[in-house]
């Protein structure tokens, strides 16, 4: 039990995350800018996927399996090497450019391809028959939608939606490759700073942080969806 | 100061990536075989209810899911060096856990992982399985055991089938993390042959390259797999 002590000592889990959590910051503004275009474009590709013309379906069906294989860890140094590389022949000098920037871009190009996945299976999940007996009714086909369609396709989405977010706060902990300073970035200058020992114990209060975020998240989503579902009960019983 | 694609690095470091295949694919099926019966095993324990198991299961399944992988690979290369040392103190025994292969560490960390995933993979999967056609199968006289491998299994694996692939995908990209216990897959190969000359645009391309023509053929060999379990299905119907 002596020497256990030497190398593990909880007071650094509960110690370590008041320094760490401040950094959460970071994390949650690199993650919300992803979230935010990268479901604006995966709407746009989701258009693409039920639209009627061929080379748009294709352009956007490939874009989601190339997506899906590769790893986020790959896509990551090759947005942070190729996007100033790619710039460099445009004349455009960007190799200064805030890391955060790249880790936006490479983050937005991923949750694109989810988003784009659960928009289209959303949209495709509500019957045809909707759309026509609203517009039959007198609505026009934006009213349709607005009214009818999205409000429906809303709650067949709002579970993968949930999990597109934890999958996407997850992958965002591997910015720190390439010089991220948000909450898994402090985490191993904490433990440089300790001469790489007490390690196991930072990466413990790490663990502790995302899970207990996932856990909220996951909740969330689950309360929302009852909200949005009650609605449609009702519905169904008139 | 644009010097364009160095074309010689770009196609010889396609291959130092392609001969990091081997050792992705090892992991990916260690882990797999690990985790497919004991993500099944587990799974039995949530639906039926096991009481000590389906609650440890839970847990584990929320852990798994609710942290990132680099984070679990962390924690595993810095605990258990910590316990074997301790255990190899103890009973004096003379290895230095500074010479593991890091193959090992990969094995733990994947399978722990894949397990986890798996449990819900097949607990979806089994629900979808008719109760009645566990009762209709032990009514005719087949043991418990025999119910399972003959009716139940069968019908939830055609159920089980995608997801277990997009585990799989999903398990093949999580290897390019094995840098971090100096695994020598693909990632990490083409790094190394790129810190020389600083060509990493190129030996990113060739790793994205790989893993996409690796998870293509996964897909395609999954897809093929189940359009025969699927045959069977109309033949037996």
């Amino acid at each position: 039990m002596h020497s256990m002590e030497k190398y593990f000592d909880v007071s650094y889990i509960w110690n370590s995350l008041p320094i760490l959590l401040p950094f959460l910051k970071v994390t949650f503004m690199v993650a919300g800018l992803s979230i935010i275009f990268g479901t604006f474009l995966g709407l746009i590709l989701a258009v693409m996927k039920l639209s009627k013309s061929k080379p748009a379906r294709k352009f956007a069906n490939f874009y989601t399996t190339i997506l899906r294989c590769t790893p986020s860890i790959v896509l990551l140094f090759l947005v942070y090497y190729g996007v100033p590389a790619l710039a460099d022949n445009f004349g455009l000098y960007l190799h200064d450019l805030n890391t955060a920037v790249f880790v936006v871009i490479t983050f937005t190009l991923q949750f694109a391809a989810i988003m784009s996945e659960v928009i289209r299976s959303a949209f495709e999940s509500i019957e045809k028959g909707q759309f026509e007996a609203a517009v039959s009714v007198g609505l026009s086909p934006f009213q349709a939608y607005r009214r009818i369609i999205f409000p429906q396709a809303l709650v067949v989405a709002l579970p993968n939606f949930g999990n597109g977010l934890i999958a996407l706060l997850q992958e965002g902990s591997l910015a720190y490759t390439i010089g991220l300073i948000d909450i898994v970035g402090k985490a191993n200058l904490i433990i440089a700073a300790n001469y790489n020992t007490h390690a196991l114990e930072i990466f413990i209060a790490l663990a502790i942080v995302y899970w207990v975020i996932s856990i909220l998240i996951e909740k969330f989503f689950g309360k929302l969806e009852k909200v949005f579902s009650k609605g449609k009960q009702t519905i169904n019983t008139n | 100061m644009s010097e364009g694609l160095n074309y010689t690095f770009l196609i010889d470091t396609f291959f130092i990536a392609l001969s990091g295949v081997p050792i992705t694919l090892l992991v990916t099926i260690v882990a797999l075989l690990i985790a497919l019966p004991l993500g099944f095993l587990l799974a039995l324990t949530r639906i039926n209810q096991v009481p000590v198991l389906n609650w440890f299961s839970r847990i584990y399944v929320s852990f798994v899911r609710g942290t990132p992988i680099i984070i679990q690979i962390f924690i595993v290369y810095a605990s258990v060096p910590l316990i074997l040392s301790l255990f190899f103190e103890k009973y004096n025994i003379n290895i230095n856990v500074y010479n593991i292969n890091p193959i090992w560490y990969a094995f733990i960390v994947f399978s722990f992982s894949t397990t986890a995933i798996l449990i819900e993979v097949f607990r979806s999967a089994l629900s979808t399985v008719n109760k009645g056609q566990l009762e209709a199968a032990q009514s005719v006289g087949l043991s418990n055991f025999q119910a399972y491998r003959r009716i139940v299994i069968p019908q939830a694996l055609i159920v089980a089938l995608p997801n277990i692939c997009t585990a799989t995908v999903n398990l093949i990209k999580a290897t390019s993390l094995g840098y971090a216990m100096s695994l020598q897959e693909i990632t990490l190969k083409a790094k190394v042959a790129a810190n020389v000359g600083y060509n990493y645009v190129e030996a990113y391309i060739d790793i994205f390259l790989v893993y996409i023509i690796l998870c293509s053929l996964v897909e395609y060999g999954f897809k093929l797999y189940e359009k025969r379990l699927r045959r069977y299905k109309y033949v037996s119907a």
